[in-house]
C-alpha cells in the first residue's frame, strides 16, 4: 500500500520535485495500530537554509499511516533532521536524511539529540553508488515510547485505610486487648505465675497494673521519678494486699 | 543514558501534571476554526454505513474542519494555508459528498484530499501550472472509476490559460486533461449525470463577459460542444454571475442584469436563457440576491431565489422542466421584515427549503407552498445571520431540522428545531489582545478600610463598629445559606470554591475586528458579553489594562476605550492622537498604585514626554536601535544601543512587571549562599545576522544602557522563531541551532538558559560587598553569568514564565510549542544552569537538588499544560498570579483560546480532589464508635478489678 502510494504520488510530481521520501509507521508495542495517530500528526525535514529556498519540508499523516515527502533539488546536497511529532504523546527518534542536490536521498541514520550531527547511528538507508537511481524511498518510523500527560490519583479503598500505620497500630492494640487474657487464661498456671512475676518486675507493666486498680494513677508523678506510695507499696510488698491481680487470680 | 537521565528528571520534578479528572475544570479550550465559507460549508455523512453526519467547513483562515453537530466539538481541523506557496484567490475551496469518505479542499495552488471521517490525508499536490478555479467531485461512478472514492474535477487558471482536470479520487492521479488557451477566464466547473461543463468568461468586444460553456465528455475529457451565451451587457465581472450549479439534474447559471429587475437563467448545456422579472413589492432596493439549488444528481429540479433588501427579505421557489428545459415560477415564500436566512436540503428526490427569521423557523417542500413544519426561536438573537446550512430529517409525518447559523460578528450557531444546541465563538479566532479583569467586589471593603486609616483612634473604632453592625443584615442569608454550602462543599470537590481567591477572574479578550469579549473562566470559558468597539477589521490594539471593575483598550491610533467589565458598556472614550503609535508601554506610577501608558511612535521615541511616571523607558525603533529614555524628556535618549553591523534587532523583552523575589540568594548544599544579582531594570536585546547565520542576545541595563552581558550563538537560522525571556536572575533563550563548519557541532533546536549571581563565589557579594543600595549609573558590577545549553526535540515560539503572588513557588518557563500546537511548562531546577556536567552530583548538590547534566532535554509529558489538547496558532501566553501562592493563571490566545491553572509547586494550599472528605468523616466516626464500644467494656473491667481486689 504505501509503496503504490508513493508511486502515484511520483506520477503526479511536478518538475521542480526530483525524489521522494516515504516514513512508514510500523506497529510496535506502545502502537499496535498505526492507524490511530491523530490527524495532526505530522513529520519534518529541517535544516539552515542554505539558499532563499524552502528549508522546512513538513509532511501530514496520510490515510495509510506514512509521511510522504516530495523532495526539491537545491543548489547543494543538504542534510536534514526529520523529526516525527504526534498530538497522542508518541515519541519518535529522530533521523539524520542527506539529500543530494539533485533532490534523491543519499543516506538516513538515525542520529542523537545532544550529540554531533557526524555521530551517526544505525543506518536506514543508504545510496547505492553502483546501482540504478532510487526516486522513491521507503524506511520506517522507530517509536521511542509515549508519554504520560496525566498524573493519577490515588484511589480511595477501604484497604488502604487499613494499612495506614496509625489503624495499625490501634488494630494491635485492640488485638492485645481482647486476645491477651484469653491466652492467660489458657496458660497453665506455673507459667503464668512466672509470667506475671516477670511483668511486674518491668516498671511499666508494673505502673500500668497498679493504674488499672487504683484508678488514680500520678502519671506526670510516676514520669518525673516521684514514688508514688501505691506504686512503691505495691513494688516493695511483694504480696500486699494492694497488689491487685496475683492473689485475686491465684485464689480464683 | 539519556532515558536514565530523563527518568531521574521526572524523579525530581515535583509533580506538576493535570490529574484527568481536573480536565475541563480547571481548564477551558476554545478550538476555533474561523469565518467559515458560505460556499464551503455543508452537512455530510461522512460513510455509508451511518446515517451520522458532521459539519464540515472551510474558514477564512483556510483551516478545513469538521464539527460534531451534537455539542459543537471539533472532530479535526487542518490547516490548508501551510501548505500553499502562492497566495489564495480569496477563500480556499471545500467539496465533499454524501457516502464518500474524502474531502477536496483547494487553496491557491494547493489541492489535497482528506478522509472525511478522521482528518487525515488522501494525497495532496502543489500545482505549477496556477492557481485552483474551482473544484467538484464527480457524484456518478463510471466504469473507469478504480476505488470507492470519487473522482475530482479540477479547473486550474493562470494567465489567459485554463486548465480542467480530473483527479483520481484515492491518488490525486491527473486521469484526463483539458486545456482551454482562448484567453478566457477559468471561471467555474460543474457536471450532469452526463457531461462535466466548463465554464469561463469570454470578454466581449466592448466591455462585460460573455458566459461560454465547454461540455467534456466525464470518461475521456473530449470536448462535445461549446455554447456561448449572451451576457455581455448583464455580466461585468466575475461576481456578477449569481450561481453556478452543481451535480444537479439540470445545472444551472444564474445572474441579473444591472438594475436588478431581471433575473436570467440558464440551464447549462442549452441555448435558451430564461429571463424572469423580479417582483420587488418591498419597495427598497435590492441588496443581495442568491440562489439555494440541491446538489445531488436525483433530486427534484426545483430552485430557491432569495433576495435580501435593506429592511427584510423574500424567496421566490422556481421549477425546471428537465424536457423543455423551461423555467417556472413555483411559489413564493412572503416578504418578511428583518433578516432571514435560507438553506436547502435534499432527502432521496425530495428537496426541502428552510428559512430561519428572527423569529421563526420554517421548512418548505420545494414542491408546494405549505409549511411543514414551524418552530419558534427560542432565543432570539440581535446578530443578524449572515448564512445557513440545513439538514433536514424526516420520521413518519413529523420531520426535524438542524441549522448551522453563522452570525454576524462570529457566532457559529447551531439551532435544532428552534432550539440552540451550541455556539461556536468564531469570533475569537483573531484576538489580538487579552487581559484577566478584575471584578470590583472588594472595592467597597477597601475604600471603607482606607477611611478607617485615616481618622483617629476612637473615630476609626466606631467606623468599625458601625460597619460590622451595618455587616449584620446580611447574616440572615448567609445563614439561609449555610446549609446548602455545607451540603454542596461535602458532594464537590475544591474547584467550585475557590473563585474567591482570584482563580476563576474573567478574561477580556480584544480581537481584530474591533470587538471585545468577555470570557467566564468558571464556566468553560463561555462568552459572558461581546461588544463592538470599533468599526473595522484591522484593530490594532496595542495595551489593554484592567483596573478594579473596569478594562480600557489602546489602540495603535492613540485612542482608548474603557468598558465595564460585568456589563461590557462603554464607560469612557477618548479621541485618537494624531500620530499612529508604534507600541505602547504600561508604566506604574510613582506610588506604584496604578498603571498608566506612555505611547512610542516608529521611531521609537515617546510621543508625549514622561510626566507622573518616575521611570525608565527603555524603546526599540523601527531601524534596529534601542534607546532608554527618562521623565520630562522626550526629546533626546539617555542612551542608544545599536548593535555591530550586519545585526538587526528582532526583539526586546524585560522582566515581567510583576515578579516578586521570595529569596536573594540561592542556599547551598553546604549552607553557604550563592547571592542572586537582582536588577529590575534588565532589558534582553536579540539581535539576528541573517547573513552570517548568527544570533546576538545582549543583557542591558534600562538605566545606563550599559551591556552586563553579552553572547553570539552561530549556525542560527533567524527565519525560524527565536523566543526569550528573562525573570528574576535568570534569561532564557531557543533558536535552531545548525552545524557550522569548524566544529562538529549538533543540528537541532537549542534552549539556552543563564543564570546571574553578584559573584562566582558563595557568601560573597563581590564589588557590592555589604552595600544596601546600588547604583546604575556609576560604577555598576557585572553579574556573574553562568549558562548552559539544552537540545530540545521542538521549536518554541513563545516564552513565558509563571507568575505568583510572592514568587515563593518554584516558576515555570512557559513554552509555546507550534509544531506539536501544546503548551508545556518546564520546570526551573531543571533547567539549573549548575547542573553538574559529565560526573554524578556529589552529596551537597543531591542536597540542592541538582542532577546530572544531559545535553538533551526532552519534554516530560507531565510538564505540558495543554496535556492532550491540540491548541494551535498560539501567539502568546500570559501568565497571572491569584490569592493563593501556588496558583499562577496561565491563558494563551492567538488563533485558539487556553486557560489553564498552573500549580509549579503542587497545589500546596489548596486541599484538592485528593483529598478525601469521605475518609476523614468515616475515619472521625470510626474513631467515635470505637470510643462509645470501648468506654463501657474498660469501666466494666475496673470495676471488676476493684471488687476483685
Amino acid at each position: 500500500m504505501q509503496f503504490s502510494l508513493s508511486a502515484i504520488v511520483l506520477l503526479g510530481l511536478s518538475s521542480l520535485v526530483s525524489g521522494s521520501l516515504t516514513i512508514t509507521i510500523p506497529s510496535s508495542g506502545p502502537l499496535p495500530n498505526p492507524h490511530v495517530l491523530p490527524a495532526t500528526s505530522h513529520a519534518t525535514l529541517t535544516t539552515l537554509p542554505s539558499s532563499a529556498k524552502d528549508h522546512i519540508l513538513s509532511a501530514s499523516l496520510t490515510r495509510a499511516a506514512t509521511f510522504v515527502f516530495e523532495l526539491p533539488t537545491s543548489p547543494t546536497a543538504e542534510s536534514y533532521l526529520l523529526d516525527i511529532r504526534s498530538a497522542g504523546g508518541y515519541v519518535f527518534a529522530p533521523y539524520r536524511v542527506d539529500v543530494a542536490a539533485d533532490g534523491s536521498v543519499l543516506g538516513i541514520w538515525e542520529t542523537f539529540r545532544g550529540n554531533p550531527w557526524d555521530n551517526r547511528g544505525a543506518e536506514k538507508y543508504v545510496v547505492d553508488v553502483a546501482g540504478k537511481r532510487v526516486d522513491d524511498v521507503v524506511v520506517e518510523a522507530k517509536l521511542v515510547g509515549r508519554k504520560a500527560f496525566y498524573e493519577e490519583r490515588a484511589k480511595f479503598s477501604p484497604l488502604s485505610l487499613v494499612k495506614n500505620p496509625m489503624v495499625l497500630l490501634a488494630v494491635v492494640a485492640l488485638g492485645l486487648m481482647f486476645v491477651m487474657p484469653k491466652l492467660m487464661e489458657n496458660m497453665d498456671p506455673e507459667m503464668r505465675a512466672e509470667f506475671e512475676q516477670h511483668s511486674r518486675s518491668s516498671p511499666i507493666t508494673g505502673a500500668t497494673s497498679s493504674a488499672m486498680g487504683g484508678g488514680g494513677f500520678d502519671l506526670a508523678g510516676w514520669m518525673a521519678g516521684a514514688s508514688n506510695p501505691a506504686a512503691s507499696e505495691a513494688t516493695q510488698g511483694g504480696s500486699s494486699g494492694r497488689d491487685t491481680s496475683g492473689p485475686a487470680r491465684r485464689r480464683g | 543514558m539519556r532515558l536514565k537521565a530523563l527518568l531521574f528528571a521526572a524523579c525530581l520534578s515535583p509533580a506538576v501534571a493535570i490529574y484527568s479528572d481536573e480536565v475541563n475544570h480547571v481548564d477551558f479550550h476554545h478550538a476555533l476554526l474561523g469565518t467559515p465559507s458560505p460556499d464551503s460549508t455543508f452537512f455530510l455523512k461522512p460513510s455509508t454505513a451511518s446515517n451520522a453526519s458532521l459539519l464540515y467547513t472551510l474558514s477564512d483562515k483556510l483551516l478545513v474542519g469538521a464539527v460534531n453537530p451534537r455539542d459543537g466539538a471539533l472532530v479535526w481541523r487542518q490547516n490548508l494555508s501551510r501548505s500553499a506557496d502562492s497566495p489564495t484567490r480569496g477563500a480556499g475551496l471545500l467539496r465533499g459528498l454524501d457516502g464518500n469518505d474524502a474531502l477536496v479542499g483547494a487553496a491557491g495552488n494547493y489541492i489535497s484530499s482528506w478522509s472525511a471521517q478522521d482528518g487525515k490525508l488522501g494525497w495532496e499536490k502543489r500545482l505549477t501550472e496556477g492557481v485552483v478555479a474551482d473544484i467538484e467531485l464527480l457524484e456518478l461512478e463510471d466504469a473507469t472509476a478504480t476505488s470507492g472514492i470519487r473522482d475530482a474535477i479540477a479547473v486550474v487558471g493562470s494567465d489567459g490559460v485554463g486548465i480542467v482536470r480530473r483527479l483520481d479520487g484515492a491518488t490525486g492521479k491527473t486521469i484526463w486533461e483539458h486545456k482551454d488557451t482562448s484567453g478566457d477566464v477559468p471561471f467555474q466547473v460543474s457536471s450532469s449525470s452526463t457531461e462535466v461543463f466548463y465554464i469561463s468568461l469570454q470578454s466581449a468586444m466592448l466591455k462585460g463577459y460573455k458566459i461560454k460553456v465547454t461540455a467534456l465528455d466525464p470518461v475521456t475529457g473530449q470536448q462535445t460542444r461549446q455554447q456561448v451565451l449572451n451576457s455581455d451587457t448583464d455580466v461585468t465581472t466575475p461576481e456578477s454571475v449569481l450561481y453556478v450549479g452543481a451535480n444537479s439534474a439540470s445545472p444551472l447559471i444564474a445572474w441579473t442584469d444591472k438594475s436588478q429587475k431581471v433575473l436570467k437563467i440558464n440551464v447549462i448545456g442549452t441555448k435558451e436563457i430564461t429571463s424572469i422579472a423580479i417582483d420587488n413589492t418591498s419597495g427598497s432596493d435590492i441588496r443581495q440576491i442568491t440562489v439555494h439549488a440541491p446538489n445531488k444528481l436525483n433530486s427534484l429540479p426545483h430552485f430557491l431565489v432569495h433576495f435580501v433588501t435593506e429592511t427584510g427579505s423574500w424567496a421566490e421557489v422556481y421549477h425546471v422542466d428537465l424536457r423543455s428545459s423551461k423555467v417556472t415560477n413555483a411559489y413564493r415564500l412572503p416578504y418578511l421584515q428583518g433578516q432571514s436566512v435560507v438553506a436547502t436540503s435534499v432527502i432521496g428526490a425530495n428537496v426541502y427549503f428552510t428559512r430561519i427569521t428572527e423569529a421563526e423557523a420554517i421548512v418548505v417542500s420545494s414542491a408546494s407552498h405549505g409549511v411543514l413544519a414551524r418552530w419558534d426561536l427560542q432565543t432570539p438573537s440581535s446578530e443578524v445571520a449572515l448564512h445557513s446550512v440545513s439538514e433536514v430529517v424526516t420520521k413518519g409525518k413529523s420531520l426535524a431540522v438542524r441549522s448551522a447559523l453563522f452570525r454576524e460578528h462570529g457566532d457559529w450557531q447551531l439551532v435544532r428545531n428552534g432550539q440552540v444546541e451550541w455556539t461556536r465563538y468564531e469570533g475569537l479566532v483573531d484576538a489580538v489582545a487579552a487581559t484577566w479583569a478584575e471584578t470590583d467586589i472588594q472595592e467597597d471593603l477597601v475604600h471603607e478600610l482606607e477611611v478607617e486609616g485615616h481618622e483617629t483612634l476612637y473615630g476609626a473604632y466606631l467606623h468599625r463598629v458601625k460597619r460590622h453592625v451595618r455587616d449584620l443584615q446580611h447574616l440572615p442569608d448567609w445563614l439561609k445559606d449555610l446549609p446548602t454550602r455545607i451540603l454542596s462543599s461535602a458532594l464537590t470537590d475544591e474547584v467550585s470554591n475557590l473563585d474567591s481567591f482570584g482563580v476563576a477572574k474573567p478574561v477580556v479578550i480584544a480581537t481584530k475586528n474591533g470587538r471585545v469579549h468577555a470570557l467566564d473562566t468558571g464556566k468553560h470559558g463561555a462568552v459572558s458579553w461581546s461588544v463592538q468597539v470599533a468599526e473595522t477589521t484591522q484593530w490594532d490594539v496595542k495595551a489593554i489594562l484592567s483596573s478594579p471593575g473596569a478594562v480600557t483598550i489602546y489602540p495603535s491610533d492613540g485612542s482608548s476605550v474603557t468598558l465595564d467589565i460585568l456589563t461590557g458598556e462603554i464607560v469612557l472614550r477618548t479621541e485618537p492622537s494624531d500620530t499612529p503609535l508604534h507600541t505602547i508601554a504600561v508604566l506604574s506610577t510613582q506610588d506604584s498604585t496604578s498603571l498608566v501608558t506612555a505611547g512610542v511612535g516608529a521611531d521609537g521615541a515617546p510621543v508625549t514626554a514622561l510626566t507622573k511616571e518616575d521611570g525608565i523607558l527603555v524603546t526599540t525603533s523601527a531601524d534596529g536601535r534601542v534607546r532608554g529614555w527618562i521623565a520630562e524628556d522626550s526629546k533626546s535618549p539617555v542612551w542608544e544601543f545599536v548593535p555591530p553591523s550586519g545585526q538587526k534587532v528582532v526583539k526586546a523583552t524585560a522582566r515581567p512587571a510583576h515578579d516578586p523575589v521570595a529569596s536573594i540568594g540561592k542556599v547551598l548544599g553546604n549552607r553557604s549562599v550563592l547571592y542572586k544579582y537582582l536588577n529590575s531594570n534588565l532589558a534582553l536585546i536579540t539581535a539576528v545576522d541573517a547573513k552570517a547565520k548568527t544570533a546576538s542576545f545582549y543583557l542591558l541595563d534600562g538605566v545606563s544602557g550599559m551591556v552586563l552581558h553579552a553572547t553570539t550563538q552561530t549556525g542560527v537560522d533567524s527565519t525560524q522563531p527565536i523566543a526569550s525571556v528573562v525573570s528574576e536572575n535568570w534569561l532564557a533563550y531557543s533558536f535552531w541551532g545548525d552545524v557550522t563548519a569548524d566544529e562538529s557541532s549538533a543540528k537541532g533546536y537549542q534552549l539556552v538558559v543563564s543564570e546571574l549571581y553578584e559573584s562566582p563565589l558563595p557568601n560573597d557579594r563581590g564589588a557590592l560587598d555589604s552595600a544596601s543600595n546600588y547604583s546604575s549609573i556609576e560604577s555598576l558590577p557585572l553579574p556573574h553569568v553562568i549558562s548552559q545549553a539544552f537540545m530540545i526535540p521542538e521549536p518554541i515560539s513563545h516564552m513565558a514564565v509563571t507568575q505568583t503572588r510572592q514568587g515563593i513557588t518554584t516558576r515555570q518557563l512557559l513554552c509555546t510549542l507550534p509544531s506539536s500546537n501544546s503548551i508545556v511548562g518546564i520546570p526551573r531546577p531543571v533547567l539549573d544552569p549548575r547542573r553538574p556536567v559529565d560526573r554524578d552530583p556529589t552529596a551537597a548538590e543531591v542536597e540542592e537538588g541538582l542532577f546530572r547534566y544531559a545535553p538533551f532535554l526532552e519534554f516530560d509529558g507531565k510538564w505540558y499544560l495543554s496535556h492532550a489538547r491540540d491548541v494551535a496558532g498560539i501567539r502568546e501566553v500570559l501568565s497571572s498570579p491569584t490569592l493563593l501562592e501556588s496558583t499562577s493563571l496561565v491563558l494563551a490566545y492567538g488563533s485558539d483560546i487556553y486557560g489553564t491553572r498552573a500549580t509549579p509547586s503542587q497545589a500546596f494550599d489548596v486541599l484538592g480532589k485528593s483529598f478525601s472528605k469521605l475518609q476523614l468523616v468515616l475515619t472521625v466516626v470510626a474513631l467515635g464508635a470505637g470510643v462509645t464500644v470501648l468506654a463501657p467494656m474498660t469501666r466494666r473491667k475496673q470495676v471488676n478489678a476493684l471488687w476483685k481486689a
